[in-house]
This record gives structure tokens, sequence and C-alpha cells, in this order.
């Protein structure tokens, strides 16, 4: 008999001594406590009752199968009834097996199938003296999810083990690391040439949980740098062809998307809920805002950013007294001196590269592997591979203005206090029609390709300071290519007290979109 | 007159026409070489809108010149 119940306390040492086979290399037991809350309540102790016969039958059946099921030497369950305590001992199960990595899971499985199959109930008393019987709640089952392990080489979905030996194997990783990495939760912001690598390896990892956030669809002058996607995928929402990817690449992890861009109203909010944030976008608003969003969260952030043929890595690690993006550039600057992948080109494997050293960056954070301590700015230029690495002082910083997390707080507020800046359209003659003046912010080579073909004041985007007077009259829509000249010169207005003037939301792509 | 090697990054570096030269320059803090040079390369960027570093570590603009230092305007980039 491998499965009974026992009305007293379980002598463990006498199980585990039952269970000893020649060849046996590994044992694992699991154990099940009575704890002291259960669904917020304070729980004093509680008292199982069992249908002894059918338990039984069952419990033999689970062992059974267990044994079969992942090839293990031996097993072996007892589970407590009667009154038990806080801290007593409810449910004991070893696995004895040749390899540690079957006794591992068939002791998972055992507990799972217990919880759901065994004809047990438990009554719990409260500290407040009521008491309650416990309905079974639905567990969710691992195995469900893995493999036979006999049938490794069947490749069909969903019948998938990933095997880390080869990251497992190095000695500041190992099972450790390994299990560090599955309970990790990364976000990846921008799902493009810098989040196609990043995603590929944090998935390949075995990272728990991939929140990835993008709102663009897949264009075809994205594949010569956006690794994830093929063709087929064009026009389709980058957020959910990446979803689809990492599935494909390691069903294990589990992905979370945004198909919207983070904004001032959710980001310190979305960044709570994971680990470690990579800003992989090609926006410098959203570049700021994550930078906020990691210092008011105490997430860890990873920048980086390419230009042509070099780029800027930056860790921000979020901790009091270590540097943020504003500490570097305090205010963000115009898009049109930035210049963008759209604008000045850009060679596919330049962000392949940063985006696979950010994935570094966060495999070395959550492993805890050796890295410079010291804040810094690495600079690196992929034509001659010169690299810079400039320490970064803090007291030079946003602590001459309060500190980062006032510095990032005030920027916050005031994006939030800006939010009816932006204003989406489906087409521009239904903003003429609610009143608007247009204005087109663009250079006049970009009018030339695509003109407005409506009534509108052509003011490039370098120029709107100049043009403060003019575009006080009314209300003003300023109209670019994605966006990003129009909010941005929008703010610098409102700064100017022009309290009417808005930005169509995603420019003129966003136009086409729609239509 | 001093002598100073320069290093561009990104944006500079494409208005520059090369990645890095050494100069002669009446200038006596960065800040005013930085101004010299944006009026002879036509740089688009203020230079409240860079960081700069002499010598591999970064610097306030008003740090005077000295003979043979090395200095790195860095933009701040958003390609992705």
């Amino acid at each position: 008999m491998r499965f009974r119940l026992s009305n007293v306390q379980v002598d463990t040492a006498q199980q585990r001594e039952g269970l000893k086979h020649s060849g046996s290399g590994g044992f694992c037991a699991f154990e099940g406590w009575v704890r002291d809350s259960n669904e917020g309540r304070e729980v004093d102790g509680l008292e199982y009752e069992a249908y002894a016969e059918l338990a039984e039958a069952e419990g033999e059946r689970i062992l059974a199968e267990a044994i079969e099921r992942y090839g293990v030497t031996d097993a072996g369950c007892v589970h407590r009834t009667g009154d038990l305590k806080v801290g007593d001992l409810a449910v004991w199960i070893g696995v004895s097996a040749a390899h540690r990595d079957e006794a591992f899971r068939a002791c998972r499985y055992i507990i799972d199938e217990i919880k759901h199959r065994l004809p047990i109930w438990k009554k719990e008393h409260y500290l407040t003296g009521d008491t309650a019987w416990v309905a079974c709640t639905h567990v969710h089952r691992a195995h469900e999810h893995e493999s036979d392990p006999a049938h490794h080489h069947h490749h069909e979905p969903g019948a998938f083990t990933p095997d880390y030996s080869r990251q497992v194997r190095l000695r500041e990783v190992g099972e450790a690391g390994q299990s560090r990495l599955a309970a990790a939760r990364i976000l990846v912001i921008g799902a493009g040439g810098l989040g196609c690598p990043a995603i590929s390896y944090l998935a390949g990892a075995g990272i728990g949980t991939l929140g990835i956030v993008d709102g663009d669809r897949l264009e075809a002058s994205n594949l010569h740098r956006q690794t994830l996607y093929d063709t087929r995928d064009i026009g389709e929402l980058k957020a959910e062809l990446a979803a689809r990817r990492v599935a494909a690449l390691n069903p294990t992890v589990a992905v979370q998307t945004w198909t919207e861009p983070l904004h001032a109203g959710n980001a310190v909010e979305i960044f709570r809920q994971f680990d470690l944030v990579l800003e992989c976008t090609d926006d410098m608003r959203s570049r700021y805002l994550s930078s906020d969003a990691a210092v008011l969260s105490g997430t860890p952030l990873v920048l980086a950013s390419v230009y042509q043929y070099e780029g800027q890595l930056q860790v921000v690690t979020a901790q009091p007294g270590t540097p943020c993006l504003r500490c570097l550039w305090p205010l963000e600057p115009a898009p049109e001196a930035v210049g963008s992948c759209v604008q000045s080109g850009v060679l596919g494997p330049v962000p392949g590269m940063f985006g696979t050293m950010q994935a570094m960056e966060a495999l070395k954070l959550l492993l805890d592997l050796p890295r410079p301590c010291e804040p810094a700015l690495l600079l690196l230029n992929l034509l001659d591979y010169t690299t810079t690495r400039l320490p970064i002082d803090v007291a030079q910083g946003c602590a001459a203005h309060g500190g980062c997390v006032a510095v990032a707080r005030q920027a916050v507020a005031l994006v939030q206090s800006q939010s009816d800046i932006d204003v989406v359209f489906g087409r521009l003659e239904d903003a003429l029609a609610a009143g608007y003046r247009l204005v087109d912010l663009r250079e006049a080579g970009e009018i030339a390709i695509e003109p407005l073909e409506l009534p509108s004041l052509q003011v490039p985007s370098a120029q709107v300071m100049a043009h403060v007077a003019e575009l006080a009259e009314g209300r003003t829509l300023l109209i670019c290519a994605s966006g990003r000249r129009s909010g941005h010169a929008a703010r610098l207005l409102r700064a100017e007290g022009l309290e009417h003037v808005h930005s169509l939301v995603g420019g003129l792509s966003a136009l086409r979109v729609i239509s | 007159m001093t002598v100073v090697n320069l290093q561009y990054y990104a944006q500079l570096r494409e208005q520059a026409g090369s990645s890095g030269e050494q100069v002669q320059t009446a200038a006596t803090s960065v800040r005013e070489l930085y101004d010299e040079l944006r009026a002879r390369h036509g740089f688009s960027l203020a230079a409240d809108a860079l960081k700069v570093a002499v010598n591999a570590q970064f610097s306030a603009w008003d740090r005077p010149l000295r003979e043979g230092d090395t200095i790195v305007f860095i933009p701040p980039v958003a390609g992705g």
C-alpha cells in the first residue's frame, strides 16, 4: 500500500526510509501544512474528514499513475484526517527516482491530483470562533501542459518540454538560476528592431512571464530588422504576432500583451506588475515615460536606442541614489532634433545588437551575474567597434532638482494634466466639422508626397514657437505623420499658455489605418 | 590656442561628416568650443540638448579647456 490515511501525526523519516531503493539517485518530497489564513480569514486549525475507502482507492490509483507516467522508482503518500493545528503536516508525498527531474515532476503530479480528485473535505476553524467547510477548488495541473516524458521526440503543439541544459550548465546559472528565470516577470515595451531579439532570447531563456507592449502593425519596411516576423505577418498587430512567436518558441512562457502604447495614467501601475522592464521603442516620449515610471515604481529599466550605425545603453536600477534618463538629459528633446529610423535610416543588425544587449542585461540582473555596479552610459559604434563607457555622476543629475522621484512625479503629473491635448479622428473632415483649424507641421517635402487636400496652415514643426501669436487663435489641431512632432509642439505651445491647441493622435498614418 | 580631440555621436557625427577630428581653438570653455563647432558644422542641436564628456567623464559646460583633452558630444537618440 503506497497511499494511506492517518489520524495521527505522520513520521516523515520513516516514510522516507520506505522509499529508499538502490537504483534511486534522487528523492523529492512535498509537505502540505496547515497555514494561519485562508482567503483573508485567520485560521486557528482545521479538521479533515475523508470518505476512507474511496480516498484510499483513488490515492493508490494516483500514485500508480505517477510511477507509470514518469517512470519513477517508488512513490508514497500519507494524508491526515482529524483535528490539525496551524503548522501541522496535512499531507506528505515522497518520490524516489533514478534522476531528479522525474522525481520533481511526479511529486508535482501527485499533489495536484490529490487536491483535485480525493474525496477529502476540510472544515476550517477561524480565530473568530466560527467554522466552515471549504469547497474543493479547481487546481491548475501543471502536467496537463507538459508531454509524456517517454515521448519527447514528438513535437506536436502543447507537448514540448523546454531543455535549458546549455544555460543551466553554467556554474553561475544552475538549477537555482533557472528557477529565478521561471519566476521572473519582464515587460518589453516595443516589439520592433530592439524588441525582437530581446523577446526571442528572453523567451528562449525561460522567463516565466513576458509582457509585450506595441500599438503598431507590421509593415514591409520593418522586416530588415524585426526578426520575429515574416512577409505573411504584414498588417497584423506586432504585439499579437510577437506573442504567437513566443508561444511557438517556448510554450511554457506566459505572455500578456498591450496593443496600445502605455500612457502617464497607467505606466506606473503596469511597471509595478513586473520585476524588470526593457524599453525598446523608437519613441523619445515613451523612453521618458518609461524612465519616470521605473523611478516611481522602483522597477529596474534597461534603456537602449540606436542611430544609424551606433547606439546607447543605460540601465536604470531605480534604487535611491542611482541615476535615471533625466539625470543625463533632463528634458525630452524635440522629435525633429532626435531623428528616427524613418528619417535617418538604420542598418538591421544595429538594433539587433542593442536588443540582444538589453536581453543580456536583463538576464544579468535576474541571475545576479557580475556586472559593473557604477551607473554609466554605454556608447557603442558598430562601424569601428569603439566602446565608450561614461560613468554617470548622480550629483550632477536630478539631485539638483529634488531627486529623480520628485522630478519623475512632476513630469508624469504634467503629462496627465495635458491629457486633453491628444484627440482622435478617423477623418480630417470630421475635425473641420468639429470646429478645428488644421495646422500641418510636416516638412515641405513630406507634404508634396502626401498633401492634406483640405484647408490648412503649414508651419514646419521646428518653427512653431515663432508662430505662437498666429496659432493662438481658435481651436487648433496640429498634424504630422506619426503624431510625435504634433504632440511635442502642442505641449510646447500649452506651456506658452495656448489652451486650445491639440494634436492628432497617431498622425496621418493613423488615419490611413482607420480608413 | 588649445589643441583638443573631438568625438561626435549620432546626429552630430552625421552633420560633421566624420566621427572625430583634432582642432586648434581659441575657446576657453567646453561651451564656447561647442558654439564655435556648431557655427562651423551647422549642428542642429543646442548645447542644452546634449551631454558632454571630457576625458571619459561627463563634464560641466563651463569646464575650461586643457591641451590634449578628448571631448565627446552626446545627443540623446531614440531609434529602435
